[in-house]
């Protein structure tokens, strides 16, 4: 091999390293809903396609750019119980100094169980509360599987008044809560927080079909990996995105998409910055 | 990326299909004398796709025929078989069941 290819490969496996931990978190988007658990014996088709890509450092002209299709199956088991699967299959396209790779394969598989706290449904209004509690369970393939066990608890909001609709959610995603990673690293935790604001109308005398705006504002913040109980450089980093889209519902068929942009980043030096992420989706309940 | 492109594109014709089928209108039965019409308040739907979740329970109820909810109008329409034992109490049920609050029976 020539000293340039040696030399190529070497960063790639560098640019691998830097992209792996930003690559596995991402914000959820068209958060709507979310605190108000469906009906029983309701099940729940969604699938999205997210499109991610991360910026280049001039000196090495790196990029990254990522296709996400999570598909999840849910079922209102019980009026207060929703139980829930997802399984991600992905691909990452990287290319830096005119190198370049792709990696194919399944992510983690992610299992959750939602409860009903609190509903109230009077003629003005509807307020939700639900909290969740999820694991991932490290099956993803060895290129986007964090190889850990992940416990995630969250709580969700849903408040509905004529058209308008606010959710608000925070999640708290513990890596590595019963195994270490790879090579003894504990994948740093991670504080979700999004908040959706979405205003509905109907289109035409038919009640089957309407159209909602929806504007969310996503923030996480992931901390550093440790290793042996102590932080790991170049590691963690927190971000806000502010995001625009509209769900267009048709009777039980709902499609959706979303432009997410990071309005601001922390990140340390060695991590690529993330640009825009786009977002197609539909869910079906049947 | 293309293989990812053209299964979320199998997926979503898949799915809209599915749903344009469950949507075929019921054949019309407009003996009255066989079919009882009533109408109930549904206070919590919020969209069109909650109306499916709470037609899905009530047509499950025995003597229902089948049911129509709408959002806007915060209430269900249900045909019910006259002489079978569909309850007022069943339906309120299946509206609760469907985490939706029933309010008064209109009709």
């Amino acid at each position: 091999m020539k000293p340039q290819e040696k030399r190529k490969k070497r960063f790639l496996s560098f640019l691998l390293i830097s992209c792996a931990s930003v690559a596995f978190s991402y914000s959820s988007g068209i958060s709507v809903d979310a605190g108000l658990t469906p009906a029983q014996d309701r099940w729940i088709f969604r699938t999205q396609l997210r499109y991610m890509s991360f910026g280049s450092m001039a000196k090495i002209n790196q990029k990254m750019e990522m296709y996400m299709v999570p598909v999840v199956l849910a079922y209102g088991l019980k009026s207060n119980l929703t139980v829930l699967c997802r399984q991600p299959i992905m691909r990452r396209d990287m290319s830096m100094m005119g190198a370049s790779h792709a990696e194919n394969g399944f992510g983690d598989l992610f299992v959750m169980g939602k409860f009903k706290i609190y509903r109230r449904n009077t003629l003005n209004y509807t307020l939700g509360v639900a909290a969740t509690i999820g694991i991932e369970a490290p099956t993803g393939s060895d290129a986007f599987s964090s190889k850990t066990w992940d416990l995630q608890p969250g709580l969700y909001f849903s408040w509905r008044r004529g058209s308008l609709g606010s959710d608000v959610s925070i999640a708290y995603t513990w890596n590595g809560f019963a195994n270490k990673g790879q090579n003894g690293v504990n994948p740093g935790n991670e504080l979700a927080f999004d908040w959706a604001i979405s205003y509905q109308f109907g289109l035409g005398t038919n009640s089957r079909i309407s159209m909602a705006p929806v504007l969310e504002v996503s923030y996480r913040d992931i901390s550093s990996d440790r290793l042996n109980s102590r932080d790991i450089e170049n590691t963690g980093e927190s971000i806000l995105y502010i995001s625009s889209g509209f769900k267009f519902t048709v009777s039980s068929l709902i499609l959706e998409a979303l432009l997410q942009l990071p309005a601001a980043q922390n990140r340390n030096r060695i991590q690529i910055e993330r640009n825009a992420t786009w977002l197609f989706g539909l869910r079906y309940m049947f | 990326m293309r293989k990812i492109g053209y299964t979320f594109s199998l997926i979503l014709l898949i799915t809209f299909f599915s749903s344009c089928l469950s949507e075929r209108a019921k054949p019309a039965l407009d003996n009255t004398e066989k079919i009882e019409i009533r109408i109930y308040e549904v206070f919590g739907m919020d969209c069109p796709g909650c109306q499916g979740g709470v037609e899905k329970l009530v047509n499950k109820i025995p003597g229902v025929l089948d049911s129509k909810a709408n959002w806007k109008k915060k209430q269900i329409v249900v045909r019910i078989w006259r002489g079978q034992d569909a309850s007022d109490e069943a339906i309120f049920d299946a509206i609760r069941r469907a985490n939706f609050t029933p309010g008064k029976r209109t009709k």
